[in-house]
């Protein structure tokens, strides 16, 4: 694909770290499915997971993830494919033989322990003497920054962002090649969500474990992830950098599950890339393969006001109907006789705006995204 | 403030309740009272207290074997019945298999049948098959009809089990049977204790089943029943009272022993 382009890169922010992956794969999927019935939840996935890679696998519910991950774990086999792990075919290989470990979405703690049994758990089933099952536990509750002071607490009188530690902990005390994640963060808070992405990523450049995180909000994939996966029906319906998935959609499906976009259906006629009201788009960067029908798709945050005097590739008029405010951003919906835009500027960019005024709004060429039905 | 109907409410209740509670223990008051009397019959109100029938009942030979026969029964009858009822109780509410509903279904069959009925049953089938009624019978029959309700107390407890704790153990490394020793019996135990109270209360207390199936031997609640159809004497209501009363204290030592078991997790 040959869509990027310095503008759309520079709108980009760039997420920091997927430098330092190696590019051997640990974990292999190839031709995966898995059938309930009449029902193919996985439908034929095939993914390379390479060493020491933080990939996210992304979808909305019902999308298939959870029975992925189950399989990934060994909880459920494969109807058909093949996993391997380190060139290894694993898909009927149960979990408690498997170098991987999973961290339950409910965390699965063992409310009759203590948060150092809890971490302890593994290192006992290994038959590791008390002495040396102590002094690794501390260790971890170090890493996962849980005060040492908790190592005999009830894991039950702990908060919900001290469980999500021990489970960690625990996790890493069984020492495994590939750790899988099940949205364990969705119960929590905004804010702590955000604070443990972040030392989540950190644990893993830290570690230099493979971690495999199951979510359906792309917005926590994209902050930790060296790649995403978009699954769509069983499917994965992209995978790639968080900037490819941002920047390159391939599909509608894709670019929508980022957020709301502005989207226009579009046909190719002589004088170019028409709407169905008659309207001519300027466009760049059409996929190969693409022809006939298309959709343009331009994000709120690319879409701005064209004041007069200044240009843009592709403008609008209407009025505003209402805003909306994002914080440090507002967000204006914009009426265009039918139809409707988002608009994103930051409050500097449109001091004075509101509803009912009359504007102008427009993009570059570039800035715009076209897949293909 | 509290309003007048609410303090009318209050004052309602409170009389409600003191009326139950005197409906439920008053007669129990009386039998008690009953075994303190000097004399040899029955009469109410007590003319003359004395200790002299309890020094007897604990003295006597043959309320020793009542005594050894009942505790020998409840604790097997207590052994069996967890042990079948755990595995059961899995059964009843852990997984889902095939047959599992009609299963649930079956299993409390037993609970609804009239105790002397089953008892009766039991009996004839003993008979058809040649053996002879004795204390040992009487165990098989308790635990006809105590599996059941220690299933359904464990059951509960299963329900508000966590699958996904013996998933993640399974994943961390852990054998079937590990898990069994580290998660799942442990969390479990609340409910097992009290299914284990429950079975060597009801079998200690059990008379229909055991009139019809323990044969020559014969345990507390029979010979209690045995004394008042043809020679009372006031050895009746004091191990009467006596039964009840260690029953009571099981039940409450019980009770402790959970509740020291809580605190003593809650407080690390």
């Amino acid at each position: 694909m040959t869509l990027a382009t310095a503008a759309a890169i520079e709108a980009t922010p760039v997420p920091e770290g997927a430098g330092h992956v190696a590019t051997k794969p640990v974990l292999q999927l190839v031709g995966v499915k898995k059938v309930f019935g009449e029902f193919a939840a996985v439908d034929g996935i095939n993914v390379d997971f390479k060493e020491g890679e933080f990939v996210s696998i992304v979808g909305p519910s019902g999308s298939g993830k959870t029975t992925l991950l189950r399989m990934l774990a060994g909880m459920e086999s494969p109807s058909e494919g093949y996993i391997t792990l380190r060139g290894n075919l694993i898909n009927d290989v149960p979990a408690d033989q498997r170098p991987t470990c999973l961290v339950f979405q409910s965390l699965a703690l063992f409310p009759h322990k203590t948060v150092g049994e809890n971490i302890e758990f593994p290192l006992k089933v290994r038959k590791m003497p008390p002495a040396e099952r102590k002094e690794r536990a501390l260790e971890l509750m170090r890493m996962v920054r849980l005060p040492e002071s908790y190592y005999g607490k009830n894991v039950m009188r702990c908060s919900g962002g001290e469980k999500q530690r021990v489970a960690l902990a625990r996790a890493f005390a069984y020492d495994p090649d590939v750790l899988f994640f099940d949205e364990p963060l969705s119960a929590l808070d905004y804010k702590l969500k955000k604070a443990l992405e972040k030392e989540l990523k950190d644990l893993h450049r830290e570690s230099g474990k493979t971690f495999v995180y199951i979510t359906h909000s792309l917005e926590e994939a994209m902050v930790m992830s060296d790649r995403v996966g978009v699954m769509s029906r069983g499917r994965i319906a992209q995978i790639g950098t968080p900037e490819e998935i941002y920047t390159k959609p391939v599909n509608r499906f894709v670019a929508e599950f980022f957020g709301e976009v502005n989207s226009f259906e579009v046909t190719e006629r002589v004088g170019g890339w028409t709407t169905a009201d008659g309207t001519v788009l300027t466009v760049s960067g059409v996929p190969d393969g693409v022809s006939g029908k298309a959709t343009v798709i331009v994000r709120p945050e690319t879409m701005r006001f064209v004041p007069a005097g200044s240009s843009a590739d592709n403008t609008i008029s209407g009025v505003i109907y209402n805003e909306y405010s994002l914080g440090s951003r507002m967000q204006y919906q914009v009426h265009a006789g039918e139809r409707i835009f988002l608009v994103e500027a930051s409050r500097t960019a449109s001091g004075g705006l509101s509803a009912g005024d009359a504007v102008t709004i427009g993009w570059d060429a570039a800035d715009a995204i076209v897949v293909g039905d | 403030m509290e309003t007048r109907s609410q303090i009318r409410a209050r004052f309602f209740v409170r009389i409600w309740t003191a009326f139950v509670l005197v409906a439920i223990y008053l007669p129990i008051l009386c039998g008690a009272l009953a075994g303190l009397t000097k004399g040899r019959y029955f009469a109410f109100p007590v003319k003359m207290f004395s200790g002299e029938w309890w020094g007897k009942t604990l003295e006597s030979f043959e309320i020793q074997t009542l005594v050894q026969n009942s505790l020998l029964i409840a604790f097997i009858v207590t052994l069996v019945s967890v042990f079948l009822a755990f595995f059961g109780a899995l059964a009843f509410a852990r997984y889902d298999w095939k047959g599992r509903r009609l299963y649930q279904k079956a299993i409390l069959l037993p609970v609804f049948f009239p105790q002397p009925v089953l008892g009766l049953a039991l009996l004839l089938w003993f008979n058809a098959l040649g053996i002879n009624p004795s204390w040992q019978t009487a165990v098989v029959a308790h635990l006809v009809w105590i599996v059941p309700v220690v299933t359904l107390v464990i059951a509960i407890q299963v329900y508000s089990f966590d699958p996904t704790l013996e998933e993640a153990a399974r994943d961390l490394g852990a054998s079937r049977w590990f898990i069994l020793r580290e998660v799942t019996l442990p969390i479990l135990w609340p409910g097992i204790w009290s299914g284990a109270l429950f079975a060597f209360l009801l079998s200690w207390g059990n008379f229909p089943l055991s009139l019809y199936t323990a044969g020559v031997d014969s345990t507390i609640p029979k010979w209690l029943y045995s004394k008042m159809v043809a020679g009372y004497t006031p050895m009746v209501p004091a191990l009467g009272t006596m039964s009840t009363l260690s029953a009571a204290a099981l039940l409450l030592t019980g009770g402790l022993i959970g509740i020291l078991v809580r605190r003593r997790r809650e407080q690390a």
